[in-house]
């Protein structure tokens, strides 16, 4: 997005009221996350101060700083799913993904691999209790996950165990 | 604030009288219970109330009792207004415990601060049953309570609008966007006036000042014409300077304040002495 294409969406949020998040959130669509220097540009633009854009930014958990990765993976953490071992589940996620360890537990920060694959972020309950461990692969739910089918249920989306 | 003349509209009210603990008490208008509790020495703990900003509410650490008899109800000092006939008392068996339980909290999100340990230990609390925040590396020390004075008067007072609040939750924390050195910081250094755990650090490296807590944001110190000493920071002294009405003269503007008394001075002995006619 440059600043022309900018210029054209402010210009599309005459109102106050909910200007900037409507702004904000067209932005993470668009470009799939919040770039700086838009973030940036936003601001001059605006005339609002980078600390209360960036404080509006990391407040929802909507938004994002990171680019997203080709695929999002989303484990339940749930209270049904944690019971049957979503926590293992997402511990060897982390491990087959080589995300470090326990960095997807606050729920709040995404995690995006090196090579912008995968994104992994959790959430609780799916509303599919009754088949928990969840997770989903871009919107697709897979149940009774397990340490030992992860492997199977990443290969579908482009994912090779290392050779090391 | 003192001369008649600013408040020559008022027309003479009946004064509104309040007591706090048993104890009757003069009370401005529009001031707050802990603004009088404050100036009667009479001691409520507080964290986020600051003079110079709106009452804001956000530690709960003011908490009394207050009301007409037979009516009161628990709420804060710091945003209750004086009105005649008040009650007040600030410490019953009630708020005592609240307190304690504040002060646990406390001890747990800045359990380095000396401020929350003293306060603390006066209610006999010197222990917490939270979890203890750990973080190496925190540029706030931990010691910050997130009681957002900085913050407020960063925008509100000073309008540069440095800093504010970062993340939610547990997680929320105050810094300069993206943590990274801010283009938008004055290093005036209001923050760390306000800050009511001593928790923003700034430090002078020879011509800048650092602001350490804030990403360690660098802003340039402007040096005395005279005496070199490097005394405000550059922006902020053009912008007081550009503000002043009458304007400074030429000759004083540069100086820092102890040159510029001295300067002042001796202008003032030359002109008794009816030396140099340099009358403006
Ligand atoms: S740094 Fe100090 S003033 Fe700022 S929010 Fe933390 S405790 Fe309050
Ligand atoms: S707890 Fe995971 S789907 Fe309900
Ligand atoms: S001083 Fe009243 S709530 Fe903080």
């Amino acid at each position: 997005m440059d600043s022309h294409v900018l210029d054209t969406l402010i210009a599309r949020y005459e109102a106050e009221e909910g200007r900037l998040l409507g702004i904000l959130s067209e932005i993470q669509e668009q470009e799939g996350y919040i770039p700086h220097d838009l973030l940036l540009m936003l601001s001059e633009k605006l005339g609002i101060r980078l600390s209360r854009l960036y404080s509006l930014v990391t407040f929802y958990s909507f938004f994002s700083l990171q680019p997203i990765g080709e695929h999002v993976i989303t484990v339940c953490m749930g209270t049904a799913c944690h019971v049957k071992g979503a926590e293992a589940v997402l511990a060897a996620l982390e491990q087959h993904l080589g995300i470090e360890a326990g960095a997807t537990q606050d729920g709040k920060f995404s995690v995006t691999t090196k090579d912008n694959q995968f994104t992994v972020t959790i959430a609780r309950c799916f509303g599919a209790c009754s088949i928990a461990p969840v997770l989903s692969v871009d919107g697709n739910l897979f149940g009774y996950a397990t340490p030992e089918n992860l492997p199977a249920i990443l290969a579908g989306y482009g994912w090779r165990e290392h050779a090391d | 604030m003192t001369h008649g003349s600013s408040e020559q509209n008022d027309v003479p009210e009946k004064p509104v009288i309040i007591t706090i603990n048993g104890r009757p008490c003069r009370a401005g208008k529009g001031e707050t219970v802990l603004a009088v509790a404050i100036r009667e020495g009479i001691p409520v703990p507080h964290l986020c109330h600051e003079e110079s900003l709106a009452p804001y509410g956000a530690c709960r650490l003011c908490l009394v009792e207050a009301g007409k008899p037979g009516k009161t109800e628990m709420t804060t000092a710091c945003t209750l207004k004086a009105a005649d006939g008040l009650e007040v008392i600030t410490d019953t068996p009630q708020i005592v415990k609240h307190r304690s339980i504040l002060f646990e909290l406390y001890l747990a999100e800045a359990p380095k601060s000396e401020v929350i340990k003293e306060m603390a230990a006066r209610y006999g609390v010197t222990k917490t049953r939270f979890l203890k925040k750990m973080e190496t590396d925190d540029p706030l020390s931990e010691k910050c309570v997130l009681c957002g004075l900085c913050v407020r008067v960063c925008n509100e007072i000073m309008g540069a609008g440095a800093i504010n609040f970062i993340n939610r939750g547990p997680y929320t924390v105050v810094n300069t966007p993206f943590l990274e050195p801010s283009a938008d910081c004055y290093g005036c250094g209001a923050c760390v006036k306000v800050c009511p755990t001593h928790a923003v650090v700034m430090e002078e490296a020879g011509s800048e000042r650092v602001m350490r807590s804030w990403s360690g944001t660098r802003v340039p110190l402007a040096a005395c014409s005279c005496c070199g000493m490097y005394y405000a920071p550059r922006e902020l002294a053009a912008r007081t300077l550009a503000a002043l009405d009458p304007h400074l003269d030429q000759d004083l503007a540069g100086l820092c304040p102890a040159c510029r008394g001295k300067r002042i001075a001796e202008r003032e002995i030359l002109a008794r002495q009816g030396g140099a006619g340099n009358h403006a």
